[in-house]
Parts: structure tokens; sequence; C-alpha cells
């Protein structure tokens, strides 16, 4: 089997480098999630392949938190388009984690399937290969298992490392993860390698028949109770590395500027209020049950799959304690006809 | 669901417009105008619509919005009736002809012109909900032998805010087999004609449901009461469609806000029949 072995593996990323940007998850001062190798400045920063999952996913490399879109021209009755920003240039996500891989991966549904190909999305993700890190050992709050994701071999990766020790084990997996090994086949090595035995995961979670059961809760008060802790901040829309909602803006300096989109939260109270100053979502608990039903119910319905990967960021960050898998048992164990 | 199936012209870059020429504006009421677009070298229109689809109309750089387009037999120009509302249609209603905007669409389904054949229509509709029904109305007219009897019921809050007057008072009611029935809120010294709201006037105008098909738009608050109006005149779910309206920012069913259940309105709707949108949350 190819190994790259950890020695090698700044000469590595030195390499892929030369020719595409790539993500790699570090703690950068007080941030932590995936930046540049570029930016990578020894001493100061610390790579984080073997945390499980840093803070910030990286779905900004495909889905960038703001993102050009086209110029605008603007002088009295005048206006222009001269140009549109889709962004092609060659990216590599590189040890993303099982979970953060099929974030992506249901983000190419989203953006690329339903009768619409986002071109903007289309031009960063054709370009964009992912190489994977396979987890051997669950943290305590993965529960990607329960979530239709195989964190030891995630589907859409182009590559999967599997940490062996003193290298990875370097499996190739597509013609984009052929063409990232060509750059840098000098490094790799043929060799065996020992693989860890895979550990279990510690929290259990069961998903199963939480869509279906859903389809009937909507009115059901455990929305009153779980979404009481709730501020709608927003914080669990923005870790996650699914959650795909966007807002489209526009930045000008004169008569000049550009139209660009931004994420946006299905936490906020403008997210969906009409220009009449209509909301069918107005109140918190209605933004708080649609967060949850569209990552539970909805998405698998319309997808097949849910939009919760069981990456557990959001039960890190959550300040008020509100927690997802809680929510799977509350629906669970939620009496139908109560 | 989708009756037909008009793909966006713009399918490349379905998220970026194009800049087309306003070329007429015609107030239709104190706070609704309708705007006329053509493309900018003059000639046709960037895309052709079904009744009942929208368009995003982008007034560069203010803002974007979901706005129903009137259809026509061949489009040799777009309009749109607006409604002053919000930040980017004050704006608009501040524009002169030659201003140049964007556009992009069709979006949407539109509403089932084909499946509606041999029927009996009532159209039910109240302020700017006549518009989208308007590209329903003027498609039967122009397919008049397709269509069975039809009643038009509208109402607004005065007389000055009844929108499309001279349709409603002068042109439909001279089609053949057609009733147009107006009413509205209060009563006013300038106006002999019917004084109430809409559901009421509905039951008290009783078109039967014997294979009829309602077709509803307006605010969201006289919709609840026409569709329990309808429910008690007879009128079945799989007889009442309505056309839905939520904020929207792409249009093509990925930036999330118009979800209700698991359909994008922008794409899967905005037409609905009464029985699927029972299927759904109510957050419509």
């Amino acid at each position: 089997m190819k190994v790259l072995s950890k020695a090698k593996l700044e000469a590595a990323l030195n390499k892929l480098n030369d020719q595409n940007e790539v993500f790699v998850p570090m703690q950068k001062g007080p941030q932590s999630g995936y930046f540049t190798w570029k930016s990578f400045e020894n001493g100061q920063d610390e790579l984080m392949l073997d945390a499980l999952n840093v803070y910030q996913s990286p779905k900004n490399v495909v889905l960038p938190q703001t993102e050009k879109m086209y110029s605008i021209k603007s002088q009295g009755v005048e206006v222009n388009i001269d140009k549109t920003y889709e962004d092609a240039h060659p990216t590599i996500i590189f040890g993303a984690r099982g979970c953060d891989v099929k974030g992506i991966i249901a983000m190419d549904d989203v953006f690329l399937t339903r009768g619409y190909e986002d071109s903007f999305y289309k031009a960063r993700r054709s370009a964009n290969t992912i190489i994977a890190n396979a987890c051997y050992e669950p943290g305590a709050n993965c529960f990607c298992n329960a979530m239709d994701v195989n964190s030891l071999d995630p589907i859409g990766a182009d590559v999967i490392l599997r940490d062996a020790g003193d290298g990875y084990v370097w499996e190739v997996k597509s013609a984009k993860g052929e063409a990232v090994t060509a750059l840098i086949a000098e490094l790799l090595e043929e060799k065996e390698a020992k693989l860890p035995e895979a550990k279990p995961f510690t929290k259990k979670v069961d998903y199963t028949g939480v869509a279906a059961k859903l389809k009937g809760m909507f009115e059901h008060p455990l929305w009153d109770k779980l979404s009481e802790p709730c501020i709608n901040c927003g914080m669990c829309t923005y870790v996650c590395p699914s959650c795909y909602c966007f807002d489209i803006q526009v930045k000008m300096w004169g008569d000049q500027g550009y139209r660009f989109r931004a994420w946006d939260s299905c936490m906020f109270e403008e997210y969906s209020r009409e220009a009449g100053g209509g909301n069918p979502r107005g109140a918190s608990k209605e933004r708080f049950r649609q967060r949850f039903l569209h990552k539970l119910e909805f998405f698998q319905e319309r997808y097949g799959t849910p939009l919760c990967t069981g990456c557990g960021r959001c039960i890190i960050v959550c300040p008020t304690d509100v927690n997802i898998v809680r929510i799977i048992d509350a629906v669970k164990e939620a009496e139908i006809n109560a | 669901m989708p009756d037909q199936d008009n793909k966006c012209t713009c399918s490349e870059q379905p998220l970026v417009p194009i800049i087309v020429e306003v070329i007429d504006i015609i107030d239709r009421t104190p706070d609704i105008k309708s705007f006329f677009v053509k493309n900018i070298d003059g000639n046709g229109v960037p895309f052709q619509v079904v009744p009942g689809q929208c368009a995003m109309v982008s007034l560069l750089p203010v803002g974007e919005a979901m706005i129903s387009c009137t259809w026509q037999k061949e489009q040799e120009y777009l309009e749109f009736a607006i409604k002053r509302v919000g930040l980017m249609t004050d704006e608009l209603h501040q524009i002169e002809v030659g201003q140049k905007i964007g556009v992009r669409g069709p979006y949407g389904n539109g509403f089932p012109v084909d499946a509606c054949k041999g029927r009996d229509m009532v159209f039910i509709a109240g302020g700017i909900g006549l518009a989208p029904l308007r590209s329903f109305i003027k498609y039967c007219f122009k397919h008049r032998a397709d269509y069975g009897k039809i009643t038009i019921l509208y109402g607004s809050r005065s007389k000055a805010d009844l929108c499309f007057k001279e349709e409603l008072f002068d042109l439909w009611p001279k089609e053949p087999n057609t009733e147009v029935f107006v009413t509205i809120d209060n009563a006013e010294a300038e106006w002999d004609g019917h004084v109430g709201f809409v559901p009421s006037y509905l039951e008290e105008v009783n078109p039967s449901s014997n294979g009829a098909i309602a077709v509803v738009c307006g605010p969201p608050i006289m919709i609840k009461f026409v569709l329990k109006s309808l429910e008690k005149m007879g009128y079945n779910d799989d007889q009442v469609i309505t056309t839905l309206e939520m904020r929207m920012k792409c249009g093509i069913g990925k930036c999330g806000r118009c979800n209700i259940g698991s359909e994008f309105i922008c794409l899967d709707g905005p037409v609905y029949y009464l029985k699927q949108l029972r299927d759904l949350p109510p957050e419509w």
C-alpha cells in the first residue's frame, strides 16, 4: 500500500500547494478551522490532523462565508453587469473527517441537482479535491455512524488517509485523487503498514424512524420545551458542516460595486421576514423547529439522507446547551398523541 | 407537481440577472404600478412565461424580489405589477421609463392550465393577489373554448385600491359566459357596488362547486377565510388552487428560506392544490 510518512507530511503539503490552494485543519491563534497551508506559520500555528474536529468545518472552501457573484455598474438609468466571479482555482481539503466530507456531499445535492446548477458552487466544487482522514477513535460528541456517514470510508472522498502511527496510508478513491497523488508520487512509499483497530462510538444515537415520526410532530408540544433555552444566536448554523443557507447582498462604492452572497441562518428573524412584515417563522420556537426539522426530516424527505452529519460541533459550541442528540432522543421517546 | 417545465433561460448562470429596459410604467392604484420591460436592444424579451410563473426583478444595486410575471400569448414584453411594500419596491416606484433593471427567470411551476381544461373556473382574489390570477384569467380568455363558465370575484380595501380596473369593469364582463363580482371593504361615496369582505361575498355569490376549480390569491388572512368558505360551499381540496408567497433570495431552490416542509416554494411552487398543502406543515 501507498504510505506517506509523517516526516514527509510538510513536504507533501508544500508540493500540493504548488498547484493548489491547500486547506488543512489547524489551530491559528484563537481560531481552529481549515486554513490555507500557505498561511501556516511555524511556531505559531499548529497542524490539527490528529484532532477529530476543528471548530470550523471546511465548507467555506466550496461555499465561502462571503462570495462575490457579479459586478454592478449603475449610472443614472444605465446598469451593467460586466463580470461574474465564478472561481475555479484548484483547491484541496486535506484531512477532512467523514462528517465534513458528508456535509459537502449533501451540499452537492443542493447546489448541483434538482433542476438548476449553481454556477458559483459548481466552479469551486469541480476544482476541489477532498483528501479525507479516516476516524479510528470517535470522540465523545461524535455520532456520525447514526447519520448515514461511514467515518472509516467516507463516500465522496478522493483520497482517504489512514493514520498508521508514523505514516498515513494513502488510499486513492477517484480520478481527482489520482491527479493529486501524481503530484506527490515521489514522496509516497510502497510498503505494508499496520492500521489501528477501529474503536466503538461512545455516544449512542438511534436515528432510525425519526424522520418518519417527525412528519406527524410539527405541532407537538415538545418543541415548546426543547426550544426554550435557544437564543437564536446562529452559532450552530455557522459551525455546521452542512448548513448551506445563504443571503444575497450588495456592496457599492459610488456607482460601482458587486453583489455577493453570504452565509445566512434560519435562526435569524430577518431570514424569512417578508417585505410586507409577515413572517412564517417569526417566533423563536418556529425557527428552532425549522432548523431541526430541516436537518432530521425535510432534507431526508427531499434528498434521501439527513442533513446532520453527526460531527457534534453544534453540541460543543451552543451557549445554552441545546443538543441535537437529546432532540433525537426526545423525538424517539415522544408520545405522538400527547 | 409542475404542469409545465419552463427552464430558466439563463440556465448557465441562474443567479445572474439579465439587464432589460423599462419601456412603460402604469399606475394601477396609489401603491401598485405595472412595469413593462423589454430587451435592451428593443427586440423581444429574455424569456417566455407560463401563467403563474415568477421572475426575480432586480433594481441594481438596491435589491431583488420575486414577482409574478404577467402572461401574454406572444410575450412582446414582460409585465410586473408591483405593490410598494418594502425597501426595494419603494425604490422601484421612483424609477422612470428608460431605466435599466435586471430580471432572471422564469421560476416556479405556474398554474395547471391544462389540467383545468373543461372545468368551470372560479377566480377569487384580494388586492395585489389579482396579479398572478390575471395571467390565468387572460389565458382562459385566449383559449375560451377550453374552459367552462368563468367567475371572477375580486375585492380590495377601497375603490382606489382596485387593481386592473379596465379589465374588471370593461373587458372581462364582456367575455362570453363570464361573471365578474367586485367588492370593497368599506362603503364610499363614489361606490355603488358591493361592500364587504371577499369571503362573505363569495358565499353570497355561491358559484357552484360542481366540477369547478377555484383559484385563490390574496393576503394570507383572506386566503384563510376563503378556504373555509369554499369548504362550506362543497369544494374539495383537489378543486382549490392557490399560489404562495415567501421571502426568496435565489429563486432556484438553493438559498433555503422559502422552504415549507420538504418543498421549496420558488422551485416546486408557487402554485399548489389545497390537497398538496394539507400534507405540508401549516406555515403557508
